[in-house]
């Protein structure tokens, strides 16, 4: 390996329904608040890793292209990509190559998303992420593939709605301390349970909204970083992994390529015993049980016992392994690609011991950001520490 | 951090009207035109298996994903399955409610185990269960047309 990287850096929009500025707007705001943060500019800056969710959100194909001057990728080496929601995760650990290989010593990681475009909403662009001859003729909706694995966890290891609701509960209180939170809210399991129905077992207040916003990290090299930071924040390891491209065959009850993924980040952090060794997670939430299920393949629980953690308050920001102390998307929301981004820079705050009202106690030294995406298929894990 | 405010409603900023002006016209390819031609003129369901690592496929495939293989045998399966899980739609695509909620499933085809296929289920929400087993209800052979709908959907056996 080429060296060491740490991110020194963030900045993030709030996130909003509908927000008055562009995709690029929306992705120069942030960036320069992470530059800000550490006090660069963009002459400071060797490359960007830019990440932006379906071009269809915007109706503009080449997207990146159309991002490009508010991501700062005027005359640098810059790229886009996308592995649906788990570009968020991705962005950072694509950063990480360009300074980790010692071709860059700084990158810039840029995640915008404006969802609002869409009109009514983006559910045109979500069906046709599916099979042209064999499932969009069916007009899927994206719910649909959360609902069918819904059902499939509740019913392999017998959990009840009751209990996955709780999550929505836990994320959305917790985003009222987050000051970028599009859905803060202080709700009970009976208003989860009573809301509006969309796909049995899914009620609204189980999905994460869509949401307008941006965030943004700054990434350096290991002797640029301790230059301009006292309180860098490592990227120790990073893992991904897609399973089938057939995405009912997987399977539903376990993400197999969220362990996979989680495997990989683990042993390049040296990390052996996940449940003692990770104090703090952001796993992916755009839905309630998500949030379970993830935490049983980053092997944070076991299989079909993470709704007990919950249930015991385990999974509480005072809790002994806080889950999702930002909000997550169920609370603070869910734009696309800059949802995963600011779950990585929940814990790159969260390590610094900067998260404000948000801050968990016991100054966590060691915490992972995962995402999940494309057709619900691939695991994006990164796990960072503060030493 | 650079906060805008919130705003709920498009009404409350100018806009204007855009869309994507995109049509397609797609083959079926090598694996799903002999699966399709098969349903529509036999009214019988392909399978395939990899000559190297026995993967099943569920269409009809014509390379394995798993190891790369060409698949150039196809077999009969009866296109009975088990539900793997189940969902019931109340909502359109834009959003407006059903008149009658859909039951969408994912069924694991006999025959071909290692495929679970989506479609909907043709049985009222209340009576549908994970594990029940399932065949395939075809349109009459003068009304298929070579889609997906030539299958309409999945009952109880």
């Amino acid at each position: 390996m080429g060296q060491r990287v740490a991110i020194i850096g963030a900045g993030m929009t709030k996130f909003v329904r509908r927000a008055q500025e562009t995709g690029k707007e929306l992705a120069w705001q942030a960036a320069k608040a992470a530059l800000d943060s550490c006090g660069l500019t963009l002459k400071d800056i060797d490359c960007i890793s830019m990440g932006c969710a379906p071009d269809a959100f915007d109706g503009v194909h080449m997207k990146g292209e159309y991002l490009s001057d508010g991501s700062g990728g005027w005359r640098k080496p810059y790229m886009r990509h996308f592995v649906g929601g788990g570009t968020g995760v991705f962005a950072p650990i694509h950063g990480w190559f360009h300074v980790a290989s010692g071709v860059f010593d700084t990158c810039l990681v840029v995640c915008s998303e404006k969802m609002s475009s869409c009109h009514p909403h983006p559910q045109g662009a979500f069906k046709t992420i599916f099979d042209h001859t064999t499932e969009q003729p069916l007009n899927p909706t994206l719910i649909w593939i959360f609902a069918l694995e819904y059902n499939r966890y509740m019913q392999t290891y017998g959990i009840s709605k009751r209990d996955i609701a709780l999550v929505s509960v836990k994320n959305k209180k917790n985003a009222i301390d987050h000051p970028a939170a599009h859905l803060p809210m202080e709700i009970t399991v009976d208003d989860v349970l009573n809301s509006e129905l969309l796909a049995w077992p899914v009620n609204r207040l189980d999905i994460s909204p869509a949401s307008d916003g941006a965030a943004a990290i700054v990434l350096a090299g290991e002797r640029t970083a301790r230059r301009l930071t006292d309180k860098p924040v490592w990227i120790e390891g990073v893992g991904w992994n897609l399973d089938t491209a057939y995405w009912a065959t997987r399977d539903l009850a376990y993400p197999r390529y969220v362990e996979k993924a989680a495997r990989m980040a683990y042993e390049m952090a040296g990390i052996k015993e996940p449940k003692k060794e990770i104090e703090i997670a952001e796993p992916y939430d755009p839905f309630t049980y998500k949030e379970l299920h993830h935490m049983e393949g980053l092997l944070l629980a076991e299989k079909g016992e993470a709704p007990q953690l919950l249930v015991d308050g385990v999974t509480q920001r005072d809790g002994d392994r806080p889950i999702c102390p930002s909000g997550g998307l169920l609370g603070v929301g869910n734009p696309i690609s800059a949802a995963g981004l600011m779950k990585v820079i929940e814990i790159f705050l969260q390590l610094r011991g900067e998260a404000g009202k948000r801050q968990v106690p016991g100054n966590p030294t060691c915490g992972l950001a995962q995402a999940w995406g494309d057709l619900m298929q691939i695991g994006t894990v990164i796990v960072l520490k503060n030493r | 951090m650079a906060l805008s405010e919130r705003i709920e409603r498009n009404v409350d900023l100018s806009y204007f009207e855009g869309k994507i002006p995109v049509n397609y016209v797609y083959t079926y390819g090598l694996g799903l035109e002999n699966f399709f031609r098969s349903i529509k003129e036999k009214g019988e369901f392909l399978a395939s298996k990899c000559p190297e690592c026995e993967t099943t496929y569920f269409p009809c495939k014509v390379f394995c994903e798993r190891c790369f293989a060409e698949i150039t045998n196809n077999y009969k399966v009866p296109g009975t399955g088990i539900v793997e899980s189940f969902t019931v739609c109340h909502l359109n695509m834009d959003g407006s409610k059903k008149e009658t909620p859909a039951v969408v499933g994912l069924i694991r085809i006999d025959g071909a185990e290692d495929c679970v296929f989506v479609h909907f289920l043709d049985i009222s929400p209340e009576k549908a269960k994970i594990g029940m087993k399932v065949k395939p209800l075809l349109k009459r052979k003068q009304d298929r047309d070579g889609s997906i709908f030539d299958i309409v959907g999945f009952k109880p056996m």
